[in-house]
This record gives C-alpha cells, structure tokens and sequence, in this order.
C-alpha cells in the first residue's frame, strides 16, 4: 500500500458519527473540499475522504468515514468503528433529540473501539440561532460530563470547521507522543484494522503501515 | 420543533430555470453525458425507437391485455427486447406488468388510499427529513412541498404502516423516486409492495428490516463472486483491505439508483424487474471487469474513490449491459446463499468477537 509513499508520516482513522441528517456530510465535504452542497443526498452505507493536515510540521493524514446516520444501518456501520482514533460525534443544535442521542453514539464507540480515541462533541447547524433547540451551555456541560472536546460549528457558513476536525487531529497526534514517543509498534497499531468486516472467520485484519 | 425546522430552513430552490436533461435532471455544467446521447441520435435511431415502439406497442396490447399471453408463448423474445431497453414512453406500464404489481393494485382496492389517509406512521418525521434529500436535483422532487415530494413523502409513509417491521429506512426513498418519475403514487406504492414481498421474484425486505440481513448476503455473494470471476482483483482488494461494503452496499439498498447515472438506472431497473437481482451482480462484475486494468494498480484510498466514480464510457448501458449479460451467475449464487446461510451462525458469532 502506498501511504507511506506519499510522504504523509501519519495516517490517522477518524469516524463521523450522530443521528440522520445532522449534517456529517456536509461537514466533511466543507473540511475536505471547502464544500457545502445545498441538494445533498442521504448517505447510504459509508462514505469516505482523506485530508493532509499540518500538524507542528509534520504532515497527518487524516482517513475520514462518514457512516450513514439511521439507526438500521448501524449493523453495517459499526465495522468501521474499528480502528479509529478519533471520533466527531455531530447533533444538530436545532434539534433536541439528535443531541438527545449524543450518549447512544458514545456508547457505539466505547463498544467497537479498542484504543484511545480522541472524541469531539460537535453541534452543527449554529447558522440557525433563531431555531435553537440545544444551547451552547447544555453542549459544553454535557462534553464535560463526558470527557469530550465540545464545539459548536456551521458546516453551511464554515464557522469552526477546519479547527473542529484539527483539534481532534492534533489531539490524536498527542495522544500519541504522550503515550509512546518513539514505539514503532504503537504507531503500527494506529493504522492496523482499517476495517473488518465479519467475513468466514479468516483474518486478514491486521495489516502494518508505515507510519514513521 | 421538528416540524418548524423543516419550515424555516432555507427557502425551498425555486423551480429552476436552469437547462434539464430528457429525463428532469438539472444538468451539470460540465459535460453532460445523458446530453451527448441525446445529441448522437441520428435519424435512424429515431426511425429504429418507433419501430421497437411498435413491436412493443402489439407486444402488450391495449393497456397490458394482451402481455400475459405474450410472456407465455414467447419469453425469450421478451427476454431479449427488456435487455435492449423498454421504450420510454411505455415504461412506466411495463414495469408494473413485469413485476406483478398491476396484479397487486387489482386485488387490492382502496387500501393505499386508507394507509394514506387514515394510518400514522412512527416513521413520518424521518421520512419528512429525507424528502428534500432524495433526487435533489431532479425538477420533479426540487420543490419544496411540490408534487413530486409530496408524493414521495406519501408513497414511503404508505409503506413504513403497510409494514411496521421494514418501517422506513433511508434508500427506500431512491426506490420510490425513480418509480414516481414513472407512474402514479398509488402504482408506485404496489410496486414497492411488490419488490420487497416478492410478487414474483426472492422478496427483497431484508434489504430493509433490522440488521439489514439481506445486504450482509448480498454483500457476502459479491464478495465471493469478484473473488471468483476476477481473482486477480480481488487479490488486490484483499491486500488492500476493501471489500464490497465500501463500495457495494449503495448498489444492493437502491438498486443502483442513488448514483449512477440516470438512463443506465433505468436500463438496469428494465431487466432487475424481470429477472431480479442478479442483473446487480452482474453489472457490479461488469463494472469491476470493465475498469480491471485501472483498480488493480490502485492503492486503497484511489481504489475507494474509484469505486465511486466510473468513468463515463464504463457507464455507457450498450458497453456495460451486453458485458453483464454475458455474465452468468445464476448457479453460483444459489451455492453461495445456501453457504452464507450455512454459516450464518457462526458468522454472527464471530461478529460478536469482533467488537471487542
């Protein structure tokens, strides 16, 4: 595989996750492509991009999985959970019940992955302050609660978004200098198991990048 | 709160002045293919539709009488006349005559107007949300609370109490769109019913009901099958870590009409009606056998983005279709099934191991 040919020293597996239509798509697009797209479809199954970030000089890719949002497709989604080590858990401040959710989508994560991983709460949709539904305070008081990054973002007017995805970036990229400054095998952990899906018990799972 | 939010949020797109393709797509900027088609239609191919539309006209008789006979005594000659393509114009009838929904709608009098009218669904906000997010760009489902979405909006709801286990599941939505873009709500209701209880053809709901059992085996046989027929390929993906539900899943939910594009969908949908769903196999093996050279040499990120955007001429339906048809899967995907369902309990077993 060629990530390491590409000269990116990290590679860093990040998921998307939050109710239908928070807008996970949208805000991906706006990270990856500075795009908003106004007639967007539903994402059905997954979807994915990678975007090359600078962190301290030194180049991270970041591998982003934006999973579909309704709760069925979560027997296809949760594979993907496997092996992130960063997580932007999205609600819609305009919508009580998508911030409702926000606990249920912790608990995906804690059960489907294995390592620390570096969480944001993120309430999108902060354009639309005459319909707010969740306030500012519940979302900071709940990602405290939590242990979780907050940060209230608009996908739509771009406010908050690239810092929002770099922040989890950046803390993924100390969690793992804090951790193992210098463990080849640490590092080699992060990029095994981009994904595994149940298939007829083989396991062709794990896998090494180059990541050094 | 739910409902005001969908009321505010930004005005719905005015109905755009912007140029449409044949089928009511808005056109992209850049070159569009649906245009290069229809700009390539020389006098002679008009001449050639009119004759299929006649033959096809005399094939089904007045209103669909006469195409149950027709079927019985010549179903090789209707075989090969859906794999070039049903005329347009007669569409809409055909499917519902090939699919057994015009039989459902018969036997079944007034009960789309009662789930309608008369049911709630738990389903009804969900399906509100993804109303503006199916065919967006389509001109029939552009306007917000326009005809178009307001029949989507009432086929799905119809569905989701019709069936309270599949409910509402998002991908439904691209089925009924597609289905509006030719006949009636009520039609494209039996239709729905039709596909997904299995009038005549392996029902299709497990696609839809919890745990999306049916895509999982969909997902399990395609697998198997690029292994296979393409082994080369699939020993690239297996190195490269991809499997069919990075790129498949959409194909098997929607019936290839969530992205692809639009006249090869419909040329699909011809032949997925009448014969099934292996036609899915075998034009997602097509594709992969038709862009073999290019994705064997694809590292992982490359390959995932090719997998989701064939160039052009692969999606050209005279290229891919003869290419699929040529494809025969039929045997081996019965022997996969009965393995997957072999396996299934230990499958499920081993996705428990695997959430640790």
């Amino acid at each position: 595989m060629a990530d390491g040919q590409q000269g990116e020293e990290y590679l860093f597996k990040i998921v998307l996750i939050g109710d239908s239509a928070v807008g996970k798509s949208n805000l991906l697009s706006r990270f990856a492509r500075n795009e908003f797209d106004q007639n967007s479809k539903a994402t059905i199954g997954v979807e994915f991009q990678t975007q090359v970030v600078d962190i301290d000089g030194k180049e991270v890719k970041a591998q982003i999985w934006d999973t579909a949002g309704q709760e069925r497709f979560r027997a296809v989604t949760s594979a993907y959970y496997r092996g992130a080590v960063g997580a932007l858990v999205v609600y819609d401040i305009s919508r009580r019940t998508t911030f409702d959710s926000v606990k249920r989508w912790l608990d995906e994560l804690t059960t489907h992955c294995d390592t620390t991983v570096a969480r944001m709460l993120v309430g999108n949709k902060c354009d639309l302050e005459n319909i707010r539904d969740v306030s500012v305070e519940e979302g900071k008081s709940l990602a405290e609660e939590e242990g979780l990054f907050f940060m209230e973002t608009s996908a739509l007017e771009s406010t908050n978004v690239q810092t929002a995805f770099e922040m989890v970036i950046r803390e993924i990229f100390n969690n793992i200098s804090r951790k193992v400054l210098n463990s080849e095998s640490y590092k080699a952990e992060l990029s095994v198991d981009r994904v595994s899906l149940v298939k007829n018990g083989t396991d062709k799972q794990s896998r090494i990048s180059c990541c050094s | 709160m739910e409902k005001k939010r969908i009321d505010d949020y930004e005005p719905g797109p005015v109905p755009s002045p912007r140029p449409l393709d044949r089928f009511g797509f808005v056109k992209q900027e850049v070159n569009n293919s649906s245009e290069a088609l229809t700009k390539g239609r020389s006098a002679n191919e008009y001449e050639r539709d009119e004759r299929r539309v006649r033959k096809w006209r005399k094939m089904i008789g007045v209103g669909g009488s006469d195409w149950k006979h027709y079927v019985r005594r010549k179903p090789h000659v209707v075989k090969r006349r859906i794999s070039k393509g049903i005329p347009d114009c007669l569409r809409g009838l055909v499917w519902q005559l090939i699919s057994g929904s015009r039989d459902l709608l018969l036997m079944n009098p007034g009960v789309y107007e009662q789930l309608v009218i008369y049911e709630t669904s738990a389903s009804e906000l969900d399906i509100i949300r993804d109303i503006s997010r199916t065919f967006p760009s389509h001109v029939f489902f552009q306007q917000r609370h326009g005809p178009g979405q307001r029949s989507l909006y009432n086929v799905l709801k119809a569905y989701s109490v019709y069936d309270r286990d599949v409910g509402y599941v998002q991908g439904m939505g691209f089925l009924a769109g597609l289905l509006l873009l030719y006949m009636s709500e009520e039609d494209a209701f039996w239709l729905l019913v039709a596909l997904l209880k299995g009038a005549v053809h392996a029902p299709m709901e497990g696609l839809y009901l919890v745990g999306l059992p049916l895509v999982q085996q969909y997902l399990y046989q395609f697998d198997r099958l690029v292994k296979e027929y393409l082994p080369k390929l699939g020993e690239h993906f297996s190195q490269e870590m991809i499997n069919p539900s990075m790129y498949a899943s959409q194909w098997f939910i929607t019936v290839f009409s969530y992205s692809f594009p639009f006249h090869l969908a419909l040329r699909i949908w011809d032949v997925f009606l009448y014969e099934g769903v292996k036609i899915v196999f075998k034009v997602g093996l097509a594709l992969l056998k038709y862009c073999h050279d290019d994705l064997v040499k694809l590292p992982f990120e490359k390959l995932i983005h090719a997998l989701r955007n064939f160039p052009e001429d692969a999606m050209d339906p005279d290229t891919l279709l003869p290419m699929a048809y040529s494809i025969k899967v039929t045997k081996r995907l019965e022997e996969l099934k009965l393995e997957y369902e072999k396996k299934n309990g230990k499958l499920f077993s081993s996705a428990e191991a695997g959430r640790k």
